[in-house]
């Protein structure tokens, strides 16, 4: 059986890459499921999506822990440990990143046993209304590393999955899929289904007893005001808005239009922006009159950082 | 007033709201919460609320109101709880409540004169689960119950006028992106005493499928183009507190529409002349109407 893990941040196609990767599969006899798992967080936050295909029956549910190949469709969530982009990835397992980085680099960084291959992220700067092309580019990808996929099939679920979005969409994801099949031509098929687990290797969970609490103590009651402070919204974010003080008149509009609240000003009147919250939508950034905020991208700082750190 | 850390999406135009109204409404409040996107701001243990929250079924957030409201009251009267220790009943819904399953509890909880605010933020559509259409979707917009070439063939529902016919203490169309418009009508709101009631539309970038940056420019378009009339009711009578400029000076709203992704089928692969005039011929005859 394969089994494909994808990861990405909401709003990135993420949930129909699955899909189409899904579909394809079964266009060449596959059995298929394929689901996307989030939870309440929304656009931008890290979600991931999974694809089981195999000739055989399925009877396997739940998540995937050990994926044959992991798709990471954002980099910077390979840096956030809630993410979980490299829970049971093993030297059997491939990785497919969009980054501009060398796959040796993400090797290196990572400790990395398996094989890694790259995308240039710019699918990502080319997003476009509809359904976004990271997604489409990963899926074609995925195709080839597999093996079984023929860019028929490929091009087949394509199609089908993004009928309602209009020919043009539909035509610039396919141009974007079929790109990334030929450029993995090479390593068609280096990605393998593992070896099925034996009965005998079944580990039986590690129980914990709970004990019975007061309904006064185990009804979910929450005491305290604003506990949201303590959700770090800041891993949504891929761009990260900065401001220019040279040019800023503070007018303040930025910290009126934030939704989120995360821009607050000084007694001088020059907004601050608190990065552990601030989700990344850059409506700042449209509404600043002087054109004092601009935005960089995230990954590219992280990155940055950790050289930093290791000098 | 309104804590960071919330899950709702990046630039999710409702939240611009809610954060207005916590800011004006203070932490004096209760706010009764039917099921829908802004139910996610408190998932245990996390709030963004400095007041206190409770969540109701879709169709009886008024309902919860009203036990809200008699019981507090009750404290007051028995000396349980000081005078000074009001707390004011907020019920905040989206509009598949409000303009849909929650109508008939709203229209019972005008008719006993319950002292509560609601709050409908109106992303047009059922955002929570995947952005189906609800009796608030414009005519011809793209959701997920509404694929074809024509797009929702209903139209919205005129809750404001449903609202008003009951002649309740306060009615205000607002939204968060004309900040001033919206402050002052909480304020004046927040002195009066009965049902006191706001449709607050609220730009969505995931159901409307445009970039979150651009919530702001498009909820400005929506006043600036006439599609959203700024309005209140009080004392029997409808007040616009914002007027667009007259047909032909305004701009066409199209310039609204073409940036949202749930109306591209009426631009590509061809221009769908027909709706769009339909929809500009109903925004030029609503301000006829007003003018
Ligand atoms: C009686 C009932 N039916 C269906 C649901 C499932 N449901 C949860 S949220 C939601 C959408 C509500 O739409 P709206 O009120 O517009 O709020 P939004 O999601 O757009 O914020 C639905 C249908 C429910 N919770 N209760
Ligand atoms: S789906 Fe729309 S209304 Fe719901 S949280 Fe996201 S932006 Fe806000
Ligand atoms: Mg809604």
């Amino acid at each position: 059986m394969f089994r494909i893990r994808l990861h990405g941040r909401g709003g990135q196609g993420i949930k129909t890459a699955s899909r189409i990767l899904g579909t394809a599969f079964f266009w060449e006899g596959y059995e298929v499921q394929d689901a996307p798992r989030y939870g309440a967080e929304r656009r931008g936050a890290p979600i991931f999506a999974y694809v089981r295909a195999s000739k055989e029956v399925i009877n396997e549910r739940g998540i995937i822990n050990r994926p044959d190949l992991g798709i990471v469709a954002d980099e910077s969530l390979l840096l956030l440990p809630v993410a979980d982009v490299l829970g049971g990835v093993t030297e059997h397992s491939v990785l497919l990143i969009v980054t501009d980085e060398a796959p040796g680099v993400w090797k290196k960084r990572l400790n990395l046993k398996g094989r890694v291959f790259s995308l240039s992220s710019k699918v990502i700067v080319e997003e476009h209304a509809g359904f976004p092309l990271v997604g489409a580019a990963c899926v074609g990808a995925a195709a080839r590393l597999v093996g079984v996929i023929s860019r028929k099939a490929l091009e087949k679920a394509i199609r089908e999955q993004l009928r309602p979005l209009g020919e043009s969409i539909i035509g610039r994801n396919l141009a974007k899929a079929r790109t990334a099949y030929d450029q993995m031509e090479a390593s068609a098929g280096c990605v393998t289904e593992r070896e099925e687990p034996s009965a005998d290797s079944y580990e039986t969970p590690h129980w914990i007893d709970l004990p019975f609490e007061e309904a006064g103590l185990s009804a979910p009651y929450i005491h305290a005001a604003a506990t949201s402070l303590k959700v770090e919204t800041g891993a949504w974010r891929s761009l990260r808005p900065v401001i220019d003080r040279r040019r800023c008149h503070r007018c303040g509009l930025c910290d009126i239009y934030c939704p989120d609240g995360v821009i607050s000003l000084d007694a001088r009147g020059y907004p601050h922006i608190d990065y552990q919250h601030c989700k990344g939508c850059l409506i700042c950034l449209i509404q600043c009159p002087t054109h004092a905020i601009k935005a960089i991208p995230e990954p590219g700082l992280r990155a940055k950082r950790h050289q930093g750190r290791g000098r | 007033m309104l804590g960071t850390g919330t899950p709702t999406c990046a630039g999710c135009g409702a939240l611009e709201n809610i954060k207005i109204f916590c800011d004006i409404l203070g932490e004096k409040t209760v706010f009764v919460n039917a099921a829908g996107c802004m139910t996610l701001l408190t998932v245990y243990p996390f709030t963004p609320f400095r007041g206190s929250w409770l969540y109701t079924a879709m169709a009886s957030a008024p309902a919860g109101a009203q036990g809200v409201r008699d019981a507090l009251d009750l404290l007051i009267r028995d000396g349980r709880l000081a005078p000074e220790e009001y707390l004011a009943v907020v019920v905040l819904t989206g509009d598949g409540t409000a303009y849909g399953m929650g109508l008939s509890a709203t229209s019972a909880a005008i008719y006993r004169k319950l002292d509560f605010i609601y709050i409908c933020y109106d992303n047009e559509g059922y955002g929570n689960t995947g952005y189906q259409f609800s009796a608030a979707t414009p005519y011809a917009a793209r959701t997920a119950t509404s694929k074809g070439p024509r797009g929702y063939r209903g139209y919205k529902k005129d809750l404001f006028a449903i609202w008003a016919a009951h002649r309740p203490a306060y009615v205000a169309t607002v939204i968060g992106t004309e900040p001033a418009d919206l402050a002052r009508k909480i304020e004046k709101a927040k002195g009066l005493r009965g049902p006191r009631l706001f449709i607050a539309l609220s730009p969505c970038p995931t159901g409307w499928q445009f970039e979150p940056a651009k919530t702001v420019e498009i909820g400005k378009l929506a006043v600036k183009t006439g599609i959203w009339p700024l309005k209140e009711y009080l004392d029997g009578k409808v007040v616009h507190t914002r007027i667009p400029p007259p047909r032909g000076r305004r701009p066409p709203v199209e310039e609204y529409l073409k940036r949202q992704g749930r109306f591209t089928h009426l631009f590509s692969p061809t221009r769908n002349e027909e709706i769009l005039k339909d929809i500009q011929a109903s925004v030029d005859a609503y301000w006829e109407g007003v003018i």
